[in-house]
């Protein structure tokens, strides 16, 4: 027979799968009946605080990163195919980066990642210039005010996604490690232009609203980061 | 198991409540995206090795939780579980004096709030949450118990000094 601790207890585990002994109880006891009432008014206004908002487009990013790792492992399977092939040959053929290709794909990432544009995240200044020294850098002057810095995936490992203002408006600012590109390179997608060169070890690419703000900041940024190539 | 069609039906389907999950376990939204976007990526990988179709929310879940546990480098939850005890609930502190619900949530020790947002968000019963936090079922009711406790003993004591 059930008590009214009982069904406290019941109701506060479970209240959406209370048993069937439990519910008659709440209706011989109009404490219990009250209790329950309570709850589940308690327990809507827990849901409506649990189910904040998604950022739109979610799931299509989550899909384009995991479509981004399949083609490097195909990639990496190609790539790997093509040095057993060369050797077999007796030559060594070794893929210099594409730098072109890494510039668009800088514009898609900063396109995919519009809240970096409009929120502030990690905006330290000693935070990048630790991740300028990281890779071999060093910031001379600061290029501008860091608004947004973020670990973020990127073709075959991972990279920082940094935000910054310029007098020429919003630049971003991809670092990406023991990525070895061997030339510059510029794209334009839309109204966005990036530019990449080459640094010790790896790249960045410079994402911009326009080729020209793109030129502008990127001389601000030999001028104040010695990269030491 | 699936096709990659199948994984991305999946990822439609569960990628909402799953980040609201992982907000909820890191309350911050920026961090609840990547451990989503790695926990996605494991099981991409362990796609075609899933045997039980019917339970793939539980599953992601899974993940996501050693995910989270790897990247904060949480310890094994040390709780002990007794019996329930009416008047037994986790303290939140004094000054949090009128919090609202969003507040009082995140202010539930994670032990208490992990299986609140599993059963409240994920929609799982006690006994499959416990399989979910390796305890008993009786352990997840107790915490359940509290936690709600918690929350509406803060709650009615907001609502008296509103009306005092």
């Amino acid at each position: 027979m059930m008590n009214c601790l009982e069904f406290h207890r019941l109701t506060l585990a479970d209240p959406r799968r209370l048993p069937e002994e439990a519910r008659s109880h709440a209706n011989d006891c109009a404490g219990c009946l009250a209790f329950a009432r309570s709850v589940d008014e308690s327990e809507t206004a827990l849901e409506r605080t649990l189910a904040v908002a998604v950022p739109e487009g979610l799931a299509d990013r989550i899909l384009l990163r995991q479509s981004a790792q399949r083609r490097a492992s195909w990639k990496a399977l190609a790539l790997a195919a093509s040095i057993v092939l060369a050797v077999a040959a007796g030559v060594i053929a070794i893929s210099d980066g594409d730098s072109a290709s890494q510039a668009r794909l800088a514009i898609e990432h900063v396109l995919d990642e519009p809240q970096s544009l409009t929120t502030h995240y990690n905006a330290d200044p000693k935070r990048f210039a630790e991740i300028v020294h990281d890779l071999g850098g060093n910031v001379r002057e600061p290029i501008g005010r860091v608004r947004y810095i973020k670990r973020c995936p990127v073709e075959q490992g991972s990279g920082w996604h940094i935000v910054f203002e310029t007098p020429q408006g919003l630049a971003t600012l991809i670092l990406v490690p023991d990525r070895p590109v061997t030339a510059a390179a510029t794209a334009n997608l839309g109204r966005w232009t990036a530019r990449v060169e080459p640094i010790r070890g790896g790249y960045y690419a410079l994402v911009t609203d326009s080729a020209g703000s793109n030129s502008a900041v990127n001389k601000i940024i030999k001028q104040r980061i010695d990269w030491q190539t | 198991m699936g096709s990659k069609q199948q994984f991305e039906q999946m990822v439609r389907a569960f990628s909402a409540d799953l980040y609201r999950y992982a907000y909820w376990l890191c309350r911050d939204r920026f961090v609840a995206e990547d451990l989503l976007q790695e926990s996605f990526a494991r099981a991409w990988k362990a796609w075609y090795d899933l045997r039980e179709p019917a339970s793939v929310k539980a599953w992601l879940i899974t993940i996501l939780r050693n995910e989270h546990a790897r990247r904060f480098s949480r310890k094994q939850l040390t709780i002990v579980d007794g019996e329930p005890d009416e008047y037994e609930i986790p303290s939140v502190p004094s000054s949090a004096d009128r919090l609202e619900m969003e507040q009082l949530v995140g202010l539930l020790p994670l032990t208490y709030r992990e299986p609140l947002l599993l059963q409240a968000l994920g929609g799982f019963s006690c006994g499959e949450i416990a399989g979910m936090l390796g305890t008993t079922e009786g352990a997840v009711m107790t915490r359940l118990t509290r936690a709600r406790q918690a929350l509406r003993s803060e709650l009615q004591a907001a609502g008296k000094r509103k009306s005092a």
